[in-house]
């Protein structure tokens, strides 16, 4: 189950996201849902067009499946989807 | 940390992109084939064997994940030793399971 802990290391393909910061302003606010993931982009269905998002830029409010909304900095989803898996990530962090 | 947890997530992210593929091929085959193909990255990575379910509809000869009725079709036959045949229609390769111990 993919809860807030393991959401570095969990499967963000399918999640309804939410861009709450970037250093793109034209990003900040964009909803939609995650289609596919490279090692530096996310790929977000919005409306029925795919765009192409640049994790380390950032901040993305993930809903996930039962509870709740995290927010998560894109820096720490840096990474290919499989390599993630093994991530760790510092407690001081979050 | 530790070995076990990983792979417990692996599990549940291979078993999270199978069933989006299920969902998607319909509408998008290639999408499809992507989801697969991560789900297989992510077994490999984390040294599981893949679920069986979805094992058994993977084309040996080219590694295609099949559909039944879309790109592959399932026959019983029962010469020789009884066994289901998979045939993928993406590159004419068999997969054949038997499905009856032999007598010994």
């Amino acid at each position: 189950m993919i809860t807030p802990r393991n959401i570095f290391r969990h499967e963000l393909i399918g999640l309804k996201v939410l861009i709450i910061g970037s250093s793109n302003p034209s990003l900040i606010g964009l909803r939609g849902e995650v289609i596919y993931e490279t090692k530096n982009m996310l790929w977000v269905s919005v409306k029925g067009d795919v765009k192409k998002i640049p994790k380390n830029v950032c901040t993305f409010e993930f809903k996930l499946p039962r509870n709740g909304r995290v927010v998560v900095e894109g820096e720490h989803l840096v990474g290919r989807p499989e390599r993630r898996l093994k991530k760790r990530v510092r407690r001081s962090l979050w | 940390m530790k070995r076990g947890s990983s792979r417990k997530i692996a599990l549940e992210r291979i078993k999270i992109l199978m069933n989006l593929a299920e969902e998607v091929h319909r509408k998008d085959m290639e999408l499809a084939q992507r989801y697969y193909r991560l789900a297989w990255r992510l077994a490999l990575k984390a040294r599981l064997s893949f679920p069986l379910k979805w094992k058994k509809f993977i084309c040996r000869r080219c590694k295609t994940l099949l559909f039944p009725g879309v790109n592959a079709t399932v026959r019983m036959r029962q010469r020789r030793v009884p066994h289901v045949t998979i045939r993928c229609m993406v590159c004419g390769g068999y997969t054949r399971y038997p499905y009856k111990s032999r007598k010994i």
